[in-house]
């Protein structure tokens, strides 16, 4: 039904056209309306269609600041200058925009070629046959470890290429450490009890207005660090929820200890401190000594500091049955699996991943590079901060047993449900035992199916 | 004459040349009409078809009949959200008119620079749904914000408001009822329709300010208030951008500010879940559907009109 074919017929007068366009524009409203095949097919119903062979336009989707934005170009530009028959067109919005954008994109059979992923919806994703498996194009994956590759595979298909890698770990400030009078804490040894203890005692010897370290409980990764080190995991490589109520009731208690000990602040500060971010947590303004962060944040705060913040290692990695830090991709490069053109969305992902040049205008924005020849090349372009997560990276590499599977489909809820329950503790509406069934019982219900 | 006598009547006064006008007016009003199909009818209806899916975006819809809606009310995250929405809607709105009518009282005195502090009183509702007021309001209501400092004063030590599971509510609250200047300025021209004369007769007979304020004043004015009411109960159902930003996006603290478009929000986007949020729009529908409808059963016992 088109608007041409009524439209356009000869023998009809000027004036009959008119109506005549009227209601097929409105009939072709109504097609796009109608429900059913086109608007609402999403992108798994679909064939791919057959290949098809350049010159040709791509289309790569990513999230994240107005620096990122610029640098992603340059490496456009870089690769369209090697490979004139493939034009990228770039798609990128803020991160809280993005996975709307994403979701309605794929549903209006839109979907980006090459698509930017991230651990909590990859599986979402991978399992609506949205994703290629991209072991089947010709991307070398040869320089990227091969636990770091794991963190992308669903069922033994590879959904996402890693762009770099991240880790959970303890940031200090040895300023503030020093004006309280207390050691920094031997990172190799310490357990969680010594982590309470620390912080109550540089609250104790701060005075007023300065706090031991920032509440960890909102993020799950910690939570995922402390299941593993007892042999436990937050999630089984079959996706199935594998902490222990227990465990996560320990990890709740931990909060709570400190607050007691003075070692965090109050609650309804804690909430407003997480909700400022890096730049306006307690190290980012001097008025706590540690906090749990992820190792690319280390820029961001150091920056806002002022001060030269310290790696540690998160406590009890020896105190457990073995350790539990890990390396976390911290994003993914996919491809869709409706691409017309996979040839040239792999191109690109294997010059994304493997090319110099585009490491070096890249260096750690996606993290410290997956691929470990790159990594190694641009070491000595690097920032101090980021030389300094570089060495701590390499430093706990021995001592990092594996690589977390990818959480099951439906875990993009696990970070709401973490900062709800972690609320209600600080706030003790409930005890940590009750926060950590409903924990279980939750996430269940959330991964389920 | 009926409807069907005056169409019928037009047709035969309709002459061959008008026809043609006719279809003009057609074209005329045709981007109108795509855009109401396109942009209102036509996602209403895709939405409608929806909410009887599972349907995660991702993959095409499957029927799954009544299934969304049965869920809604074994889902304890979607009955808080009722309970904080009504709380929100009963508290705020009441408040609300309650300031814009005593506002508008005092302007309606006759002020000097009257349309000064008309436009002055009328800015909050022009910015009040804007994302700026909004972290505006998170900044005012912080542990070391604005409010705090001034408690300070005092020598009350308040806590973070905006952060405590207690009082978060509590500030959208009050960002809603200081947005009063909508219903405002419709007191105000309701206000300019009472005949001065009711007035000049109950003085003779010795009627105070309040009596009038009380015999006069809010009978006559009824009409408004129930105009005001029935509008503003509709829009603060629907709020959502304020819940938004104060709470970072979650309804947090612990579900305190989780409004009801903001949880229909998270469940859609968020989880995936489009069917059931399809679902929650069309309940919503029927709620806002159904205090509308009971309003204008009770309007019988408390509205007076005039004529």
């Amino acid at each position: 039904m088109s608007i041409t074919g009524t439209a356009r017929s000869p023998r009809r007068g000027r004036t009959r056209a008119v109506p005549a366009a009227g209601v097929a524009a409105l009939a072709l409203t109504l097609a796009a309306c109608g429900g059913g095949d086109s608007g609402l097919g999403g992108g798994g119903d679909v064939a791919p269609p057959e290949a098809q062979d350049c010159p040709c336009e791509i289309r790569f989707a990513w999230w994240g600041s107005d620096t990122r934005h610029e640098s992603t170009q340059q490496i456009i530009d870089a690769f369209e200058a090697e490979n004139p028959d493939i034009t990228v067109v770039p798609d990128f919005t803020d991160w809280d925009g993005y996975w709307d954008k994403l979701a309605t994109s794929v549903a209006a059979g839109d979907t980006p070629d090459v698509i930017t992923q991230e651990e909590r919806y990859i599986s979402d994703y991978a399992t609506k046959n949205v994703l290629a498996d991209m072991s089947e194009l010709e991307i070398d994956t040869t320089k990227v470890d091969d636990a770091v590759l794991a963190g992308g595979q669903i069922d033994g298909a590879q959904y996402g290429i890693p762009t770099g890698i991240n880790a959970y770990a303890m940031v200090a400030d040895p300023e503030i450490f020093a004006d309280a009078g207390v050691e920094l804490p031997d990172d190799e040894s310490w357990t969680w009890e010594d982590y309470v203890s620390t912080a109550n005692a540089v609250a104790k010897g701060a005075g007023d207005g300065v706090w031991g370290t920032q509440d960890y409980g909102f993020n799950e990764a910690g939570l995922n660090v402390m299941a593993r080190q007892r042999g436990e995991a937050l999630f089984t490589p079959e996706g199935e929820l594998g902490v222990s109520e227990e465990t996560v009731a320990d990890f709740f208690q931990v909060s709570l200890d400190l607050m007691a000990g003075g070692g965090q602040p109050d609650a309804s500060r804690t909430v407003e401190y997480q909700a400022a971010g890096p730049e306006g947590g307690l190290l980012g303004t001097n008025q706590g000594a540690m906090g749990v962060w992820w190792t690319n944040q280390l820029g961001a705060l150091s920056e806002s500091s002022g001060h030269e913040l310290e790696l540690l290692r998160l406590p009890g990695e020896s105190e457990g049955e073995r350790t539990g830090m890990y390396y976390k991709p911290a994003m993914f490069y996919s491809v869709s699996a409706d691409t017309e053109y996979p040839q040239a969305a792999a191109k690109f992902v294997d010059f994304l991943l493997n090319s110099q040049e585009a490491a070096e205008i890249m260096l750690t924005d996606r993290g410290l590079p997956a691929n470990t020849e790159v990594r190694e090349a641009i070491l000595d372009d690097l920032s101090p901060t980021d030389q300094k997560v570089a060495d701590f990276m390499a430093d706990i590499e021995d001592e990092i047993v594996d690589t977390p599977p990818v959480p099951p489909h439906g875990s993009a809820e696990l970070a709401d449900i973490m900062e709800r329950l972690n609320t209600d503790v600080l706030f003790e509406r409930v005890t940590p035992e009750e926060a950590a069934a409903q924990f279980v019982q939750e996430v269940e219900a959330a991964t389920a199916g | 004459m009926s409807v069907i006598q005056a169409l019928s009547r037009t047709r035969q006064e309709v002459s061959p040349r008008r026809k043609g006008d006719g279809r003009w007016a057609l074209f005329f009003l045709a981007p109108w009409f795509v855009g109401l199909v396109l942009v209102t009818a036509g996602p209403m209806g895709a939405s409608l078809y929806l909410s009887f899916t599972d349907y995660d975006l991702l993959s095409p819809p499957e029927w799954v009949g009544l299934d969304n809606f049965t869920r809604m009310f074994a889902d304890p995250r979607f009955l808080s959200s009722l309970g904080v929405t009504f709380t929100y809607v009963l508290v705020s709105v009441p408040l609300q008119l309650a300031a814009a009518l005593g506002l508008a009282l005092l302007l309606d005195k006759g002020l000097r620079g009257l349309a000064l502090y008309r436009s002055v009183y009328y800015l909050p509702s022009l910015l009040g749904g804007s994302v700026a007021i909004a972290i505006l309001w998170r900044q005012i209501f912080g542990a070391d914000g604005l409010v705090n400092q001034v408690l300070g004063l005092f020598g009350v030590s308040g806590h973070g408001w905006v952060s405590h599971p207690d009082y978060a509510l509590g500030t959208l609250m009050a960002l809603n009822v200081w947005t009063f200047g909508a219903p405002m300025v419709i007191f105000l021209a309701g206000l300019r329709q009472i005949p001065q004369m009711y007035y000049e007769a109950a003085a003779i007979d010795g009627a105070g300010r309040w009596r009038q304020f009380r015999s006069i004043t809010l009978p006559l004015l009824t009409p408004i208030v129930f105009f005001n009411l029935v509008l503003q109960l509709i829009e603060a159902f629907q709020s959502f951008t304020r819940a938004f930003v104060v709470s970072g996006g979650n309804g947090g603290p612990s579900d305190s500010t989780l409004l009801y478009t903001l949880y229909l929000y998270l469940k859609g986007f968020g989880s995936l879940d489009m069917g059931y949020a399809s679902a929650m729009a069309w309940f919503l529908l029927l709620i806002i559907g159904g205090m509308t409808v009971v309003n204008f059963l009770a309007s019988k016992y408390w509205v007076f009109y005039d004529d």
